[in-house]
């Protein structure tokens, strides 16, 4: 199964050593960055500081290449929309209803990059990011919300053990399938209502292990005196360092940068 | 319908930092009729390696042959490598989906393209097989049966598919001392009515009661391939492997070095050192049980 997306590649680069919630501000800085740039210089800086931060970071370029592929028809899609229904420009070429002018190229090539941008900027971040640092982060970037009573630390435990058993329903999928293709089931043939149909003795067993597992992780959650998030500590407290300081200057330096060109 | 493996490779995820060599250069052949144990420590690639048998994983490199149907050609049916080894998974019955435990086993042979009878009557002869013949568990939802009936029914969904070599993936974990029993004298009928069978265990004492060869991996590789009486014979070896030895042939041994040196090596079960023991103290075996 291929799935790069919220995946964790172990490092210990500066990148991932960084505090989570630094992180999470810096990629929403980043993001907001990509957002505002509008000329290609400004996404060239953005694509240079990404690609620095990649070299940093000393993750496999590969795996963010992968996690571009499942975005790749987006991309193909939002272009040619771009390119063929901005009106107004010089026209470029024409043929019959097809009309591509060069602003629809700009704004086509830019949409695209954007895209590009957006995703290897997340992707930094869950790739150097484990899933418990990163919940941990969002918790404590959420926390003065509780004050209006917004459930943060509820939320940030849901997510954190839905992070958690992405991998295992995965290895379960995994399992099940090869159990039900030992006895003859084909998973990856025939028609959709075919498949769909094929997928029963895979959803059946997925869901009752599912509810399963679910029914014994409150009940050990429950025997280890779990109520909730008041007045729970932490073993390990999250920390600002010099190193989160000089990542947010840098990535702040670039997105005003950005803005401006 | 041998089945034989050569140098068989398995590495997963290659190129990424989670890459891991899971089989190493692993040959052997499997006759017919046999009874083989195989047997190896936690992670030791045992899972891997059985999968290879039936088609479920493709080899990194090296070859599996079924029946002369090498799995690593194109072209090859995997249906019909699946209808030739049937594999009954750890914990499988978590695999059971249907709405009755019967359409459940029906599954399988309806896999195979067979009419709405025979899978029937081949649902119910494998339910036979398995000790479930009691026609009104047959309607239940498998998800109202006890622990070791819902394992039973999840064997019978594979035996359902006829298969001339079945393979278990620890068919005994998880269940008490009676079901472990059951299970155990379910695969004795089975290998009796003719079948080839591979169980997968890390326990020494469950493979040592039934199998007529062993094979040991280790750490990716196959370390052993013998008879139990030699297996047990080099205890250095197993240890390395990360297994001991079952208690009665420690018992065997631990006797045999305190001079009774007439208990064979032969003697590794409960029933043959028992009985050497009363050889020894010079009783007949009228004296046993």
């Amino acid at each position: 199964m291929q799935m790069t997306i919220g995946q964790y590649f172990p490092g210990d680069s500066p990148l991932h050593r960084m505090d989570p919630r630094a992180k999470i501000l810096c990629t929403i800085a980043l993001i907001a960055g990509v957002f505002i740039a509008q000329n290609l210089w400004a996404y060239a800086l953005l694509f240079a500081f990404a690609f620095g931060v990649i070299a940093v970071s000393r993750i496999d370029a590969r795996f963010i290449v992968k996690g571009l592929k499942p975005i790749l028809f987006i991309m193909a899609f939002t272009f040619v929309i771009n390119m063929f229904f901005t009106a107004d420009g010089v026209e470029l070429f024409s043929w019959r209803f097809i009309h591509i002018t060069d602003k629809g190229l700009k704004s086509a090539t830019l949409m695209a990059l954007r895209l590009v941008l957006l995703v290897m900027t997340t992707q930094l971040l869950t790739l150097s990011t484990s899933s418990i640092a990163l919940t941990d982060g969002i918790e404590a970037l959420l926390k003065p919300l509780s004050k209006v009573g917004f459930p943060a630390h509820e939320l940030a435990m849901m997510m954190s053990i839905a992070m958690r058993f992405i991998p295992t329903l995965m290895e379960e999928t995994d399992k099940i399938m090869k159990a039900q293709m030992a006895r003859g089931a084909e998973f990856e043939s025939g028609n959709l209502i075919q498949r769909a149909k094929a997928m029963l003795p895979l959803l059946v067993p997925l869901f009752v292990s599912a509810f399963r597992r679910a029914d014994e992780l409150a009940l050990a959650m429950e025997a280890r005196c779990y109520r909730g998030g008041q007045g729970r500590t932490r073993m390990k407290q999250l920390k600002y360092s010099r190193l989160d300081a000089i990542g947010a200057a840098i990535t702040l330096a670039v997105v005003v940068a950005a803005a401006i060109i | 319908m041998p089945i034989e493996v050569r140098n068989l490779t398995h590495t997963y995820m290659p190129g990424t930092p989670f890459e891991k060599t899971a089989l190493d250069d692993v040959s052997f052949t499997i006759g017919d009729g046999e009874f083989v144990g195989l047997i190896g420590h936690t992670g030791s690639g045992k899972s891997t390696l059985i999968m290879h048998l039936n088609g479920l994983l493709k080899p990194t490199s090296g070859e599996v042959i079924v029946d002369g149907l090498n799995l690593a050609e194109k072209g090859v049916s995997l249906r019909a490598v699946r209808e030739r080894v049937g594999l009954v998974f750890q914990y499988p019955e978590y695999q059971l989906f249907e709405e009755t435990v019967v359409a459940d086993v029906m599954f399988g042979p309806k896999n195979l393209g067979l009419s709405e009878a025979e899978c029937r009557a081949r649902a119910e002869e494998a339910l036979g097989q398995v000790g479930l013949r009691d026609a009104a568990l047959w309607e239940k939802s498998p998800f109202e049966l006890s622990g070791g009936q819902k394992r039973r029914v999840a064997i019978a969904g594979v035996l359902a598919m006829k298969p001339g070599t079945l393979i278990l993936d620890e068919p005994t974990a998880g269940l008490d001392p009676r079901g472990r029993d059951e299970i155990m004298g379910l695969m004795k009928d089975i290998h009796a009515a003719g079948t080839t069978l591979i169980m997968v265990s890390h326990s020494m004492t469950d493979v040592s009661r039934l199998c007529g060869r062993i094979l040991v991996m280790n750490r990716a590789k196959l370390t052993i391939d013998a008879a139990p009486a030699q297996v047990f014979a080099d205890e250095k070896r197993i240890r390395e492997a990360g297994l001991t030895l079952p208690p009665c042939a420690v018992l065997a041994e631990k006797l045999r070095a305190a001079g009774f040196e007439g208990i064979p090596r032969e003697a590794y079960t409960q029933e043959t050192v028992a009985r050497a023991i009363l050889a020894a103290l010079g009783k007949g075996d009228a004296a046993c049980k």
